[in-house]
């Protein structure tokens, strides 16, 4: 299946014969990268498997009208991280709490989560993590354990290299402070 | 930061690494995630053709009702207008109705020279130029109202 470039399953998608087919080989290709980005996001499994499946049916209903001008890679990261802002958001106003209590909860999520298996270490770090600004979480995430270049995140969160790398250095520094206090 | 940049490097090989990433997912999660995808696609689908054979079925009824609700829009306007246009006659309706409803005798001279004078009766105001003739007219003959009525 990894065989496809984009280009290549675009243009088998664009076939209706074979629109299916190539549609659940863009699934296959995507989907654990995008879960590991959602889920980092929203920690819980249960909320990345819907706003996963929500990233896809969207991804669907719009490839007819994808024009390549930017990768479909980034196209699909870019939905994946609109649909997470959005699900937080969501969250927040459905339970009326800043969000910072909604973030405090999921600290606490992560230690009783059967599908958080870390150690001390890295309930540490993802405790930190947790306690950064929504955008910076998501642009330490994407630099920090995806290794995505400054460039591709630039594109997928319409913001510059400048601004990335500002948002990178602050949420190292403040995941050093979170470490140094504990 | 130079020493924590490293040591945040030491701790992600420990993500990286497939076998000691903390977060886990269901059993065959990825396996059976594209046929979940399918599904749902599936019933959308199953959903939009429901949708369509609905119309399908009722475009005919839609088409008829439509075509009543359009005659019917018609009707009214054409009524409505019919009667608008009537209310508008220049016929001096309101000196009709007072004279037919109203016992002229009840009211005094006074009140008729009032009712002739007032500006804002507007059957009354074209008459205006001949009101002082008609008023002069009726002192000086000494007519009762009861005649006058009865003329006009």
């Amino acid at each position: 299946m990894s065989e496809y470039s984009d280009n290549e399953l675009l243009t088998l998608f664009r076939d209706s014969e074979n629109r299916n087919y190539a549609f659940n080989l863009i699934v296959r290709k995507y989907q654990q990268k995008l879960y590991w980005h959602i889920r980092k996001i929203v920690i819980k499994h249960d909320d990345a498997d819907d706003i996963l499946q929500n990233t896809f049916i969207k991804v669907w209903k719009g490839l007819d009208g994808f024009r390549e001008d930017s990768k479909l890679y980034t196209w699909l990261y870019r939905i994946a991280t609109n649909e997470s802002l959005t699900f937080l958001k969501q969250q927040k106003t459905k339970y009326l709490l800043p969000l910072v209590d909604y973030e405090n909860q999921l600290k606490e999520t992560l230690v009783s989560d059967q599908n958080f298996n870390g150690d001390e270490i890295q309930l540490k770090l993802q405790k930190a993590i947790l306690g950064l600004p929504e955008k910076q979480r998501i642009v330490f995430n994407m630099k920090y354990f995806e290794e995505m270049k400054y460039e591709e995140m630039a594109e997928i969160l319409s913001t510059s290299v400048g601004a990335l790398k500002a948002s990178y250095h602050h949420a190292v520094k403040k995941i050093e402070k979170y470490f140094n206090e504990d | 930061m130079e020493e924590f940049n490293k040591q945040l490097d030491d701790l992600k090989r420990n993500f990286t690494n497939p076998f000691t990433n903390p977060f886990t997912v269901p059993d065959e999660y990825f396996d059976t995630f594209p046929t979940k995808i399918q599904e749902r696609i599936l019933s959308g689908k199953r959903e939009k053709n429901a949708f369509s054979r609905f119309i399908t079925f009722a475009k005919p009824q839609l088409a008829l009702g439509l075509m009543i609700a359009g005659f019917a829009f018609i009707a009214i306007t054409i009524v409505e207008h019919t009667i608008s246009n009537q209310t508008t006659l220049p016929v001096a309706t309101g000196i009709h109705t007072r004279i037919v409803e109203v016992d002229a005798s009840e009211f005094s001279e006074q009140h008729f020279i009032d009712v002739l004078l007032d500006d804002n009766k507007k059957p009354v105001q074209e008459k205006k130029k001949n009101a002082e003739h008609y008023i002069n007219y009726l002192v000086d003959e000494d007519i009762d109202y009861g005649t006058l009525i009865d003329e006009l």
